[in-house]
């Protein structure tokens, strides 16, 4: 089990962190919005010199945590561009990018960008997928546009796996920020004479995110070691962090909203970004429900692996 | 991890098959016959250095690393603690006394708690002193040679088994009420102590009161220095970080409640499997919460607020998932031994549950101390 990422790890995440600020941080995601041709360029002129595609995730356990480090970052500062998918891209150089879709309504975080797209099914067929006309203006789709899909073969379930999982880790970052972001604002603003902070309802609020947002943490780390040993319930174990991260993300962004006030939904605010720039992540492929079904038809009676599977006669 | 837990671990459920009755569900029942399992079952550990694996060899134990009581702490919750009282003595009782205790407070004491042969309570709740400890008014007062000890304990778990009392008292009336506290280590049979146990929900033995009337203490008995023992109950709770792994016989619960209904499974709800299913995901989040606070507490660092934040994801836990259980088992026929065993754990689960959120400090004393380190000005 994982316990933490390796340090090589860790610190390619923080330079990441630090290279995205300093390339515009949170500015990154309004400047492409108000001229979306620009969407494109980030691939080539942020993450590309961070070598972000060179990392082959598949090539070693340490790669592998580097990809999750580097969505952690990506999510933190909300850049519009799906470095999740392009990083778990199927093994052989046919595509760029993988999303997991829903068979009856594909659609991914795709517009805009000029790459080859593979998406695969739950059930592991894979499919090219073209993205197409229709999704809304950016501003109320995040760039969400619906798939052409065209079945070409088989997703391997770690391939399923990977897809699931990196997209956990680019919505933790986004959690990071937006428990930092509420902490921040409730000790600034003042109410009452006092910083809000000093207001009990509102600390226990803000430790109900932050329990959340520690528990994706570690089921994210969870999945990722499932990923690295090549278990064979590694989709389960991908299915199982994602439905935390679904609900978690309600839980931080209802609060992070809810204490933030009025301010927490202008576009001043980082908040008011990163909450619309999480919805693709939280829906698609599969929003709570349906994750929840997904996970409990595959598991069965089986249950989860842990310390009682297979169940411990009583 | 390693080898060394995954043996232990399998040594520790041969014992509880063993030596532990089939639906077993501790020590404190109605009927006294569990309780003498328990004591039986502490000296069978005790016999193989198992009941204090942590301590060190010179005092009866392995010098087990973090990892290797996690999984005690696991398998013993998980099969409704068979240590009985016990694990209070292990946990905290014995270590405070190794660090605080003078030499002959040791050779007094630890030897019995390595053999598994002494039960202690703890005597801190008051009527009028719950979350806010420190307003404690049982008091000590000098009077030659001893200590007099006068006062009402409230909720003292197992007082009425219990040989020995870790009683927290105040000595002195001070401007800062945390000041002028002292820790005493009281025989139960000491006279002018008597114990009165309360009828509750939780089943026998849990909760009682417990009355000191001009109680005599020589000197001896305090453990650690006068007015120290505000400093020393914060060790206990250190000891106590990680704290009960609630979460460990959640697992074997929901994991057991496919095995029980068998065919009669895929026939209950999908909603009902669905909260099943996510329990399950909530029982592992917890348990990888636990695991973040012994990582970082056997690289020798202490984060509160992970600690508070596991409390809280693991007493949730507990709840929600006696109540999905309660609701499974709704479903099981009591037409096998085993289904009647499945029925009866999860409704001692239920009862019991819903004490986790106040028992040993309530959730929203964990909240306080985890907002402070979230809203620490940086
Ligand atoms: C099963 C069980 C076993 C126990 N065993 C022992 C034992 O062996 N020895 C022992 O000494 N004690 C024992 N206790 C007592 C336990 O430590 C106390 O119940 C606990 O500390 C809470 O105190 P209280 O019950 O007086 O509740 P109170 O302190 O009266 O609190 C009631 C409610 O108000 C909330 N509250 C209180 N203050 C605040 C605040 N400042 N901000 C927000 N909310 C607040 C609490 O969180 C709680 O929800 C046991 C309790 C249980 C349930």
């Amino acid at each position: 089990m994982i316990l933490e990422l390796g340090a090589e790890a860790l610190e390619f995440g923080r330079s990441s962190w630090r290279a995205i600020q300093a390339a515009g941080g949170d500015e990154l995601v309004r400047a492409v919005e108000s001229d979306p041709s620009r969407r494109s360029q980030l691939g080539e002129s942020v993450l590309g010199p961070l070598g972000a595609f060179d990392i082959d995730p598949w090539g070693s356990p340490e790669e592998l945590e580097a990809a999750a480090a580097l969505c952690r970052s990506v999510g933190y500062w909300g850049v519009p561009y799906p470095v999740e998918a392009r990083l778990g891209r199927p093994r052989g150089g046919r595509f760029d990018a993988l999303v997991v879709v829903a068979e009856a309504a594909p659609a991914a975080a795709g517009a805009g960008l000029r790459l080859r797209w593979a998406a695969a099914g739950l059930d592991g067929v894979l499919y090219s997928a073209t993205p197409r006309a229709g999704g809304d203006q950016p501003r109320r789709s995040a760039f969400v546009c619906p798939l052409a899909l065209e079945a070409v073969g088989t997703a391997q379930p770690l391939e399923v796996a990977l897809a699931l999982v990196l997209p956990c880790w680019t919505l933790l970052g986004m959690l990071d920020r937006a428990v930092a972001l509420a902490g921040q604002h409730v000790l600034g603003r003042r109410q009452f004479d006092q910083p809000l902070a000093s207001f009990q309802g509102v600390q226990f609020q803000l430790t109900e995110a932050e329990v959340e947002r520690l528990g994706v943490e570690e089921l994210a780390k969870y999945a990722l070691w499932s990923l690295q040993t090549g278990r064979p319930e590694a989709v389960d174990d991908a299915l199982a962090l994602r439905l935390a991260a679904i609900e978690a993300a309600e839980t931080v962004f209802r609060v992070a909203h809810q204490l933030h006030g009025a301010i927490g939904f202008c576009d001043e605010t980082p908040l008011s970004w990163l909450s619309r720039y999480s919805v693709p992540i939280r829906r698609l492929p599969l929003g709570a429900s349906a994750t929840r079904s997904e996970l409990t038809a595959r598991i069965g009676g089986r249950g989860l692996t842990g310390l009682y599977s297979p169940p411990a006669s009583p | 991890m390693g080898a060394q837990v995954a043996d232990l671990r399998a040594r520790l459920r041969e014992l509880v098959r063993s030596e532990v009755p089939e639906g077993y569900l501790g020590a404190f029942s109605d009927d006294p016959a569990d309780l003498e399992v328990a004591q039986r079952f502490c000296r069978t550990l005790a016999d193989e250095q198992l009941l204090c694996v942590a301590w060190p060899p010179e005092w009866g134990g392995r010098g087990a690393s973090p990892w290797e009581q996690t999984a005690v702490r696991e398998e013993m919750w998980a099969h409704h603690e068979p240590r009985g009282a016990q694990y209070m003595g292990v946990n905290w009782v014995g270590p405070t006394i190794m660090r605080h205790g003078t030499a002959e407070q040791q050779s007094r004491h630890l030897p019995g708690i390595a053999r598994g042969e002494v039960i202690w309570c703890q005597g801190f709740s008051e009527p009028d002193a719950g979350s806010d400890l420190a307003s404690l008014r049982t008091a000590a007062r000098r009077d030659g040679e001893v200590w007099r000890v006068s006062g009402q304990k409230i909720w003292t778990s197992y007082a009425t088994v219990a040989q020995w009392c870790f009683l927290l008292a105040r000595t002195s009336s001070e401007e800062k009420k945390q000041r002028g506290l002292t820790i005493f280590l009281v025989p139960m049979s000491a006279p002018g102590i008597v114990v009165r146990p309360i009828q509750t929900m939780l089943g026998p033995h849990h909760l009682n009161e417990v009355f000191f009337d001009d109680v005599a203490v020589p000197d001896a008995d305090v453990l650690g220095g006068v007015g120290d023992g505000w400093n020393v109950v914060q060790e206990v709770l250190s000891f106590e970080r990680v704290g009960i792994a609630r979460y460990a016989r959640c697992e074997r619960l929901l994991q057991w409640a496919p095995v029980v209904l068998a065919e009669r499974w895929a026939g209950l709800g999908e909603d009902l499997r669905g909260r099943w299913a996510r329990m399950l995901v909530h029982a592992r989040r917890a348990r990888l919460l636990a695991y973040r606070v012994v990582d970082t507490q056997s690289r020798g660092q202490v984060r509160p607020a992970d600690a508070a934040a596991y409390r809280i994801a693991v007493t949730r836990l507990d709840q929600e998932s006696a109540e999905v259980l309660v609701e499974i088992a709704g479903s099981v026929a009591p037409d096998t031994p085993e289904a009647r065993r499945f029925c009866r754990a999860v409704e001692d689960h239920c009862r019991y549950s819903a004490a986790a959120t106040v028992a040993s400090g309530s959730v929203e004393m964990q909240r306080i101390l985890m907002s402070r380190s979230l809203l620490a000005p940086r």
